[in-house]
């Protein structure tokens, strides 16, 4: 069990004034058993209203608008999590997480890529799910090379592969639709992780009962070092920041994220990219221009 | 009835003028088109509508908890009478609807079912239509101008009035209304149906509303007139697909919805009327399952008969799809308004073999019927009477009961030899007269 001190933020600029700003977030961290939140701040402006519910996932959502003139918005979530990683809720398995979602939908690279997995695990005598997946996390890791810029958040899980290339999103995508190939379910996880940087995308898997994570951008099991904000069968159910709005301007996003470890009396926070793990590239913007509105 | 058959170029001229046209995408540019009436009606009588009545609100009533189930606990998937794949995979079923507590927990507000009258005398459903099924304006209209054209017709012949339609609609929408005004809301005037939604709208007392009319503030739904005043909506029969209904929540792309109306509903602020998420209940591989359904919810035998229907699916079915193809209708589950439905006698031996391999590739994809022998139906062409195939669009709509609208949209096919009479793919359609107990 770990506590950990989270910081998120995201500011917006618009090159000129945007008016009819509709935006939905996840950007708060949901209470489960493996991670008990207190939020301490949560500041979203320009704002007409925000309003606080659960979505169709599962995943607690943020909802407002600014209808007059502005040009930034932006965000700032703080608070602690008690993260117990291995703790896992046992709930029973939504089944569309069995089947391929848009951004899933398997290629040939994707089912040649599932089917070389199940042989090796075959050949190895691997049984368990979980150990399938990790297996083929395994192989995605090595075959898979992370570099930013290549991909695109309309990327599919196929495209990615093909290109071999790629971020945390596309690991992820390409590892869910290798797992559902694989007769396993898997979902996608947007979220925090230790350390200084921006918002990462992870797996979890339905096994014994239960959602386990993997996190296939670092080949590691998720631990007490993630703080999860959202899930769905893939990357589009689960957007942490989208937005709409009216004008014609361009954007500017900073993000900012921030998560430390609290030692009870003692000062030994892990700052930094702890133990190699790769923290993401900034998300690339969202918030989608629709200056063409009538 | 001679006397509405020798006014028929006069109904139809008065349709014209009040604009009765539907609109149509051909080689990427919008026409309007005029909707041809015939004036020789299609008759039920008192007795086969009072089972066609029953038989269609015992359906409706099914789908409406099968809906309701499908987006809380799914008990008709964990007791295997359907398979989960057949649900999830349709692209009717949102999951963004999951946990949503529909207004008196109706989905299907108003449901356009089709059906065929088969040689055997008996009904067949052809298809449900949960989402935004169209079409009640025009045997609307007709009505009012034919009861105008010759009144005496109408009470000769002991025919049911039926102008109750808006009516029995507003009081549909007030059932779930929320608290506040009715709205219908239409993409715009480039959309096949917006004579139907400007209708519906004045003659149900609604606002007739685009995106730009409406928006969400405070977790509210508010309509904001020609003054700029600003109205809350209790409803909103909307009359936009599910998928550009909130662009926050479905296709982001979406420029004709209204963002994040998807929270207001969710949070029991506005109904919205057909409820989201409702293709999952009336895609054609659905269909299959519907008298299971009946038989799961209600505990009752289907009273009203499926085309019979085969799932390549289960083994048995496909095995009998593939060796009788060229007798049977290919439907691609995924396609509607007339569209992707292949009739087996019209394919090359080639183009067959090819269908086989693609139904043993992708066997969730289709579902294969009987072609039913339908009753032709008389249509006047020129001074003649030809026979054309027709079926049967009828209106059941659920407010604090589900009713059977005594009326309908009779469509029949422009060339003798085709069976599809979907508007999109020309062809005509007639008044529906359902005739009371009270023959005179």
């Amino acid at each position: 069990m770990r506590k950990l001190k989270f910081k998120y933020s995201m500011e917006l600029k618009f090159s000129s004034p945007v008016s009819r700003h509709y935006f939905a977030l996840r950007c708060v961290p949901g209470d489960s058993l493996r991670q008990k939140i207190t939020v301490a701040e949560c500041r979203v402006s320009p704002a007409d209203y925000t309003s606080a519910d659960k979505d169709g996932f599962g995943n607690l959502k943020i909802s407002g608008s600014c209808r007059r003139l502005h040009d930034m918005f932006s965000y700032y979530v703080a608070g602690t999590a008690v993260v117990q990683g291995m703790t896992v809720q046992k709930c029973p398995l939504h089944p569309m997480y069995r089947y391929p979602s848009k951004y899933t939908e398997p290629g040939p690279g994707i089912t040649a890529f599932a089917e070389k997995v199940s042989q090796k695990c075959k050949r190895q005598g691997t049984e368990t799910a979980m150990e399938r997946a990790v297996c083929a996390m395994h192989d995605l890791y090595t075959r898979f090379q992370y570099i930013p810029g290549v991909t695109d958040i309309g990327t599919t899980a196929e495209q990615a592969l093909m290109q071999g290339k790629g971020v945390c999103q596309d690991y992820a995508h390409i590892m869910i639709a290798v797992m559902r190939q694989m007769g396993i379910p898997a979902r996608y996880v947007n979220g925090l992780m230790i350390g200084e940087g921006a918002t990462h995308a992870w797996v979890e898997i339905y096994t014994d009962g239960g959602w386990y994570g993997l996190d296939p951008t670092n080949d590691l099991h998720i631990d007490d070092y993630y703080i999860k904000l959202a899930h769905g069968r893939d990357y589009a159910d689960c957007v942490v920041d989208k937005g709409i709005f009216l004008g014609n301007a361009s954007q500017e996003q900073k993000i900012y994220v921030n998560v430390e470890e609290i030692s009870d009396g003692r000062d030994s926070s892990v700052n930094g990219t702890a133990g190699g793990r790769e923290a993401d590239d900034p998300e690339k913007p969202d918030h989608a221009d629709t200056s063409h509105r009538g | 009835m001679k006397e509405l058959v020798e006014h028929t170029e006069g109904i139809n001229r008065l349709m014209a003028r009040y604009g009765v046209k539907f609109g149509i995408y051909k080689g990427g540019e919008f026409h309007e088109q005029l909707f041809p009436f015939d004036a020789i009606p299609r008759v039920i009588t008192h007795d086969d509508f009072q089972q066609l009545e029953k038989g269609l609100i015992q359906r409706v009533n099914a789908l409406n908890l099968f809906l309701n189930d499908i987006y809380s606990e799914k008990k008709i998937i964990k007791d295997g009478v359907i398979p989960e794949e057949f649900v999830f995979i349709s692209s009717g079923y949102l999951p963004q609807c999951e946990g949503i507590m529909p207004t008196k927990n109706i989905y299907s507000h108003i449901s356009g079912i089709d059906l065929v009258l088969g040689k055997d005398g008996e009904w067949y459903i052809l298809e449900d239509n949960l989402r935004i099924p169209s079409g009640a304006s025009y045997p609307m209209i007709a009505r009012e101008i034919c009861r105008r054209v010759s009144p005496a017709t109408f009470s000769n012949n002991s025919v049911v009035d039926n102008r109750n339609y808006a009516a029995m609609l507003r009081q549909t929408m007030d059932w779930v209304n929320t608290g506040g005004i009715p709205v219908i809301m239409t993409p715009g005037r480039y959309n096949a149906a917006y004579f139907e939604h400007s209708y519906l709208a004045e003659r149900t007392g609604s606002e007739l509303a685009t995106c730009t009319d409406l928006f969400v503030e405070d977790n509210f739904l508010y309509y904001r007139d020609y003054r700029e005043k600003k109205q809350k909506v209790g409803v909103i029969y909307r009359r936009i697909s599910d998928e550009y209904l909130d662009p926050m929540t479905f296709n982001p792309e979406s420029l004709i919805g209204i963002p994040n109306i998807m929270d207001v509903y969710r949070s029991g602020n506005v109904a919205i009327v057909n409820a989201p998420g409702n293709g999952v209940a009336d895609d054609k591989g659905i269909y299959y399952f519907v008298p299971k359904m009946i038989r799961y919810y209600l505990d009752q035998e289907p009273i009203l008969k499926n085309a019979p229907t085969y799932l390549p699916f289960y083994d048995e079915d496909r095995k009998y799809v593939l060796d009788n193809l060229e007798k049977l209708v290919i439907k691609d589950v995924a396609e509607a308004g007339g569209y992707g439905v292949i009739f087996g006698n019209e394919l090359s031996s080639e183009k067959l073999s090819e269908m086989k391999k693609l139904i043993e590739k992708e066997s969730r994809r289709f579902i294969a019927q009987e072609v039913v022998d339908f009753q032709d139906m008389e249509v006047m062409e020129g001074e003649d009477r030809v026979l054309r195939k027709a079926d049967l669009r009828a209106f059941v709509l659920s407010g604090e009961t589900t009713q059977v609208w005594p009326g309908g949209l009779t469509r029949f096919s422009r060339n003798a030899d085709s069976f599809v009479v979907n508007s999109s793919q020309g062809g005509g359609f007639k008044d529906t007269w359902v005739l009371s107990q009270w023959k005179k």
